[in-house]
């Protein structure tokens, strides 16, 4: 049969392959994305330019593409403990929302009324990020325990949970954590609790060395130790690895609990970062952008880094190019998302050459299979 | 205002027809999505495809002036999705959850680009909507009649979809591969089925589905294009074919009952704060959780459900 793919005997998995499939989806989606300014009047090459240099021009700029990059860092980095360990968890939403609460809770000094407004600085850091990590744990640990308990499908029920995080913080910012006033938010927190600024001239703030050291650890966690090892054997093949002697449901445990935690981390870089309140709608799908940053990093948590600081810029670069030119925005959302839909497309890439009909010696499984016949 | 003194058989009948309203559009994306799941094929990307589909039912709606042609539209629209999805659920054989996932993000952002091109910064107009149209007879049925039968019409065909999806699933040929190839590929592939085939036909009804609910929403219930417009409904969908445990007719339920929790806040906000709202309105994603996680009876999935199945 002459067809147009042609099943390679041994799949291509070198790095050189899929880093190549990855070169070419990138170029191939901002080439799509390109054509995409057109119809809107825009020269792709100038607006590209234009997006890159306001994400990474100025010092203004780049300190905004890493205010971006922090949350969606630590969400990568979630992303590849719980992946790696051989779950499906997608909640990452629902942790976000639930650590940007934690920590507002903290930071407002527990409210109502502020029980320990007095709370000396030294210990209100080591409280706020210990309180965000433990409830984003918590609420993952929580969707952990269903799965292996009672063998719930975890994609499904973390999907759900999310709207349940997001209907809790509504609530509170409706109700027992709401300003006087007519916007349902918290009040302003209070200076002390913001996390400093680390550049002169820009907005990046201390959250990126949060991320940063988040980083390093779940490098060290899955390169050097046995226990990272344990969990990635347990992702690869659970039976295997419960047959030499691993306790899978402990390493996914930890993992979905390590990971719950620094989503949760992200939140508390936003509300303590950015926006200075907990509101209704805070993270923006940034729990699913940051799973694709992950996925587009191939779950390898140096590469991370880099591939969340392009996506932070896009996604500067994005607002600017709309503020000033009026092309809109979600064109960095459907070049986002389609870097990640090409990279699985060019997998096949893997399994497949691409032969053109008539040209070309016969392949090696194709000499087979005549000789059967 | 008091509660109590409202809690007539009018509030009855007025709050269970919202929620057979609300109802509507989720119970026919749940349909189509059962169809995928049973064939194995786990559509996240559902809530996407529900945009598309509201998308072009809208633009097909304002453009030809008629709703029935916007309302079939919203289906043509998630067939042209499901060329897409079923590519990388079945050919790149990709992870389900990732190619769902990042699908619903390209969808929200096609969406938005096509508006802005098409519609631009112009006042958006609205669309004719469907009437209510009251069943002969049947609307006379007390209590029953004014809560089911004075609906819009695309609520008596997802009714009638459900009776056929029902039939579909459970008695016929097709419906005994489909639900065999989503338990056991291996095993339906040695019995001479053809999986991926099969599997196809799933993730085309799924994406039907969910158009067709895409098109309900513009054309029955809300007659315009919002960014926001389907908000979540469709993992509403999904977590409606969980809690009907896979079948048509509990799907028609458990939509009932997330139809009558949704109906309840809007209603309750008129009787200052009884119970926060964001407690019902989680309410459905609880009781789902809940579900999945066998503490209201087991709930079984379908076998291979978010297993890519490669031949050889």
């Amino acid at each position: 049969m002459k067809s147009l793919l042609e099943k390679r005997a041994v799949p291509a998995d070198s790095s050189l392959a899929s880093g190549g499939i990855t070169v070419l989806a990138l170029l191939l989606a901002f080439i799509i994305a390109g054509v995409l300014f057109i119809p809107f009047g825009a020269n792709p090459f100038t607006a590209f330019i234009e997006l890159f240099s306001e994400a990474f021009g100025s010092l203004r700029g780049f300190g905004q593409t890493l205010v971006q990059a922090i949350p969606l860092i630590l969400i990568a980095q979630a992303t590849i403990v719980i992946w790696r360990s051989g779950m499906g968890y997608i909640g990452f939403e629902g942790c976000f929302t639930i650590g940007a609460a934690a920590a507002s809770w903290v930071a407002l000094g527990g409210t109502p009324q502020g029980m320990w407004i007095m709370l000396p600085l030294w210990a209100f850091w080591p409280i706020v990020l210990v309180v965000a990590f433990m409830a984003g744990a918590l609420w993952a640990g929580i969707v952990g325990i269903m799965r292996v308990r009672f063998g719930g499908n975890d994609v499904l029920i973390s999907l759900m949970a999310n709207y349940v995080a997001a209907f809790l913080v509504q609530y509170l910012v409706s109700g027992p954590m709401r300003a006087v006033g007519d916007l349902p938010q918290t009040p302003l927190l209070p200076m002390q609790s913001w996390l400093p600024f680390i550049m002169h001239g820009s907005r990046a703030h201390m959250g990126l060395l949060i991320a940063l050291i988040c980083s390093l650890l779940v490098w060290v966690l899955i390169r050097k130790t046995p226990i990272g090892y344990e969990m990635i054997v347990s992702g690869m093949n659970a039976k295997a690895a419960r047959y030499g002697g691993i306790n899978v449901i402990r390493r996914q445990m930890l993992a979905v609990f390590l990971g719950g935690g620094m989503a949760a981390l992200a939140g508390l870089c936003m509300v303590l970062g950015v926006q200075h309140r907990l509101m209704d709608g805070l993270s923006g799908g940034v729990g699913f952008v940051g799973v694709i940053v992950a996925l587009l990093a191939r779950l390898n948590p140096l590469v991370v880094i880099p591939t969340a600081i392009l996506y932070g810029g896009l996604q500067v670069g994005g607002s600017a190019m709309q503020r000033e030119s009026g092309l809109p925005t979600s064109v960095i959302f459907i070049l986002e998302s389609l870097v990640v839909l090409l990279i699985l497309a060019g997998d096949i890439l893997r399994y497949y050459r691409l032969r053109w009909p008539g040209r070309g010696r016969p392949s090696v499984a194709e000499a087979a299979s005549e000789t059967q016949s | 205002m008091n509660l109590w003194s409202h809690l007539d058989a009018a509030f009855f009948i007025t709050w269970l027809a919202a929620a057979v309203r609300l109802a509507g559009p989720v119970l026919l994306a749940s349909l189509g999505e059962i169809y995928a799941e049973r064939s194995g094929v786990l559509n996240i990307g559902l809530e996407g495809t529900l945009l598309m589909g509201a998308l072009s039912s809208y633009l097909v709606s304002i453009y030809s002036g008629s709703a029935v042609l916007g309302f079939f539209a919203g289906g043509v629209g998630g067939l042209v999705v499901s060329l897409l999805l079923s590519f990388f659920y079945l050919r790149a054989l990709a992870s389900q959850v990732v190619v769902g996932m990042v699908f619903n993000i390209l969808a929200g952002g096609l969406a938005t680009y096509i508006y802005s091109l098409v519609i631009g910064d112009k006042m958006s107009p609205t669309v004719d909507m469907f009437n209510a149209l009251p069943v002969p007879l049947l609307q006379k049925i007390p209590y029953i009649g004014p809560i089911f039968f004075n609906q819009p019409w695309p609520l008596y065909l997802t009714l009638g979809l459900v009776v056929l999806a029902q039939w579909v699933l459970f008695h016929t040929r097709f419906g005994l591969s489909l639900r065999a190839v989503g338990e056991n590929p291996k095993a339906a592939h040695a019995a001479g089925l053809n999986v991926q085939r099969i599997r196809t036909y799933g993730v085309m009804l799924s994406c039907l589905g969910g158009g067709l609910a895409g098109g309900y929403l513009v054309t029955a219930q809300i007659g315009l294009f919002r960014d926001n417009i389907v908000s979540g409904q469709g993992f509403i969908a999904l977590a409606i074919v969980i809690f009907g445990r896979w079948s048509p007719l509990k799907a028609l339920f458990a939509a009932f009952i997330f139809g009558a929790a949704d109906a309840l806040q809007l209603s309750l906000q008129l009787f200052n704060n009884i119970l926060p709202a964001q407690v019902l309105l989680a309410l459905p994603y609880l009781l789902t959780i809940l579900a999945m996680s066998g503490v209201i009876g087991k709930t079984v999935q379908p076998g291979a459900l978010t297993q890519p199945y490669r031949k050889d």
